[in-house]
């Protein structure tokens, strides 16, 4: 079926239907989605539910989070400061290509070809990894879930659990390779073969390179929160420490901090606190045994600016928990990697066209129902619906994105809004041809032509067989009568 | 992009998205702070929730029976190398004593910068166990806090598959915001690095089931004495 690049409806639900449909069909992947809504999800839930005043707490981590955005500029002006008097070198990156060139030619300058990484979304989203291998740096995964996927060749299809779409058994064929012999689908077994495998990486590592949750100005720190202590081990063991961040992860001050990590741990995994959680202050200090000896920030823009200037600017308060994609029903459904970019669920239906282009991403805004779960579940309220309409509209005025059919349609609707009697006209044709139906059942299975969309997947419910104006003329305007008599009757 | 630049471009933004700010609910100064119920205990509070998290905690009444419980595990555990602290309160416990009576092969800042770098760091891997104090421990959530510095290495509660805290009652405070208050008032500038420890490491990486001891300690034990 030939498809134009203007053809906007067909488009939309084009790619992302076929991409949903391959997730929709993989059992062993819905088996672990229907999973996510009672173990993650029911943990975000009973985790808000017991904490007193969570919409108070929620509340604070979003004024302060509105507050440094106002501001942001001078904060990471501050941040600079403090990490250079702690020691530590700060990097500007302005785009992708600029964090990617600045950490190869750290990695480059110390003569270094051994990298080990803590998750980190950022360096997913600057295309780290590639760039790394080309420039002939043996990079290693060191979070599980990472590791798996990157032996495998995945991308993360969850912000917290990377590798979530697939099972034990595929885990034990993934980790079986670099194991040498055919692991077992056990999960201790499998997670003892990683922690040996990679204690290795980590003993020959010449560099370390993490994200950082959260940077803060006052102390010049970094912020790194983990469960499984891959963190620290890349934060301790390796000479030197390469942190990635978006610009956007600055908090004011160390006071500011335990808001945010009682909303983290908790829209995460519903743990309280995570197991580990760093705060990072520089390269080790004189006698210290441990710790690197270097420390750079990179801090990156890749398109920050363009969003803290505009009217969704709100997106930057994400503290990249997961708690959205839990609550989502549409996640649950067809699982991280349908929404084609390295951010999913709802915030990555906001975050992905922003950040890559919204014509080349044009399907994820509608890549929801805007039932608002997402909003709910969100440790800083993003209000992510809001934002999805407003990307909805955005992408009407996008030039290429207008459908000549939809046009036609919506000039035809306005027309007929302009002229009452062409609407009047319009509604009595309808209910004197679609009406009919209703008769024989009140929902249409089948629409004709570019309408086939919606009945492919559901049905439309029949218009009334009696235009509301009628009924009103008719029988309405008497029972308001009625009412109106017996009211009169019980003043009287 | 030089670094004037990129602050120039965030600055104009900043300014740009502040027509776009959003609406400000105050909340209370309180707002947050959660620590103990009313007349909680919080030694019993503090052990109750290292258990909730995963761990195991023991509570001595004061250190000689500290020390009794942490020479049963040393047997339980058959442990022949241990990293350690060298920290006031582990002194007092006689730690090294303690260890050196059971022939086992204590490493810690006093012994660890007296080797060539090489064996420091296999002998360091190779370590059975880990036993450290704190600097704070958070009853509320089960936490405890360690800075590093000469002498409290990040490695002893990192490396070693199980790993074992002794917290005294004068350490404990009741909330994370109070452990954050201690830490900005005792330490200008932070130490370079503050962990904050709550539960043995955990993963749900594989179809979202726990398992334990990925990276760090699999077996979490703190004795809560006092």
């Amino acid at each position: 079926m030939a498809t134009t690049p203007t053809d906007y409806l067909r488009q939309t639900h084009h790619e992302f239907l076929e991409a949903s449909e391959g997730a929709l069909a993989s059992p062993s992947l819905q088996l672990i989605l229907g999973k996510l809504g009672d173990t993650l999800g029911k943990r975000n839930r009973d985790a808000w539910e017991a904490l007193p005043e969570s919409d108070a707490i929620r509340q604070r981590a979003r004024n302060i989070k509105d507050e440094t955005l106002a501001h942001l500029a001078e904060h990471l002006e501050t941040l600079e400061a403090s990490v250079v008097a702690r020691g530590g070198k700060v990097h500007w990156a302005a785009d992708a290509a600029e964090a990617r060139k600045i950490v190869v030619g750290l990695i480059q300058q110390r003569g270094a070809t051994r990298v080990v990484k803590s998750k980190s979304m950022t360096s997913e989203e600057i295309h780290l990894n590639p760039a790394l291998e080309a420039a002939g740096i043996e990079t290693t995964e060191t979070d599980l879930g990472e590791y798996i996927i990157q032996l495998a060749g995945h991308r993360p299809s969850h912000i917290v659990g990377p590798a979530l779409h697939l099972s034990a058994q595929e885990v034990a064929e993934i980790l079986s390779k670099p194991a040498g012999q055919r692991l077992p689908a056990e999960r201790e077994i499998l997670a003892a073969f990683a922690r040996q495998a990679l204690r290795q990486k980590f003993a020959e590592a010449e560099v370390g390179i993490s994200g950082a949750n959260f940077a803060i100005a006052e102390t010049g720190s970094i912020v790194l929160v983990t469960n499984e202590g891959n963190g620290r081990l890349t934060c301790a063991l390796p000479k030197c420490h390469i942190a990635l961040m978006g610009m956007e992860k600055v908090i004011p001050k160390l006071a500011d901090l335990p808001y945010f990590l009682k909303v983290l741990a908790r829209g995460a995994t519903g743990q309280k606190l995570s197991v580990y959680t760093q705060i990072i202050t520089g390269p080790r200090r004189a006698g210290e045994l441990d710790g690197p000896e270097e420390f750079h920030l990179v801090i990156l823009d890749n398109g920050r600016s363009r969003i803290l200037g505009s009217p969704l600017r709100e997106s930057l308060f994400c503290i990249r928990c997961g708690a959205c994609l839990n609550a989502c029903p549409i996640y649950r459904s067809v699982g991280g990697h349908a929404y084609g970019g390295v951010y999913s669920g709802p915030i990555g239906a906001v975050l992905t066209p922003l950040y890559d282009g919204l014509a080349a991403n044009h399907h994820l805004p509608h890549a929801s129902s805007l039932c608002g779960a997402c909003q709910a579940a969100c440790p800083v309220k993003i209000q992510i619906p809001q934002m999805l309409v407003q990307l909805r509209e955005e992408l009407h005025h996008e030039p290429g994105q207008q459908s000549r059919w939809e046009s036609l349609a919506y000039r035809l609707w306005a027309q007929s809004l302009r002229r009452p009697w062409l609407y009047r006209l319009g509604t009595w044709l309808a209910a004197r041809t679609l009406g009919r139906w209703k008769r024989k059942s009140p929902w249409l299975t089948r629409l004709p032509g570019k309408l086939a969309g919606w009945t492919a997947k559901r049905d439309f419910p029949a218009p009334a067989a009696e235009r509301f104006r009628d009924w009103w003329a008719q029988e309405g305007r008497e029972e308001g009568h009625d009412e109106a008599r017996s009211e009169g009757q019980h003043e009287s | 992009m030089s670094r004037d630049s990129f602050l120039a471009t965030v600055r104009q933004a900043a300014a740009a998205g502040r027509a776009h700010r959003v609406e400000h609910v105050p909340v209370p100064e309180q707002t947050g702070y959660i620590g103990l119920r009313p007349g909680e205990d919080p030694a019993v509070r503090l052990a109750a929730e290292v258990d909730a998290v995963g761990g195991t905690a023991f509570r001595a009444t004061d250190l000689t029976a500290a020390r009794d419980l942490l020479a049963s595990w040393l047997t339980e555990f058959e442990v022949r190398s241990a990293l350690t602290w060298e920290h006031e309160l582990l002194a007092r416990l006689g730690l090294a004593q303690l260890l050196a009576e059971r022939g086992i092969v204590e490493h810690t800042h006093r012994t660890l910068v007296e080797m060539p770098e090489e064996a420091r760091r296999l002998s360091v891997l190779a370590c059975d166990i880990g036993i450290t104090s704190c600097d704070w421990a958070i009853a509320e959530t089960g936490t405890l806090v360690v800075c590093s510095r000469p002498g409290q290495e990040r490695i002893a509660s990192l490396l070693p598959p199980v790993y074992f805290s002794i917290v005294e009652r004068e350490q404990i405070v009741p909330d994370l915001i109070d452990a954050i208050g201690s830490l900005r008032t005792t330490h200008d500038p932070l130490p370079s690095n503050v962990t904050l420890i709550t539960g043995p490491s955990k993963t749900g990486d594989i179809e979202l089931e726990l398992t334990t001891g990925v990276h760090g300690p699999g077996k979490w034990r703190v004795i809560v004495v006092g």
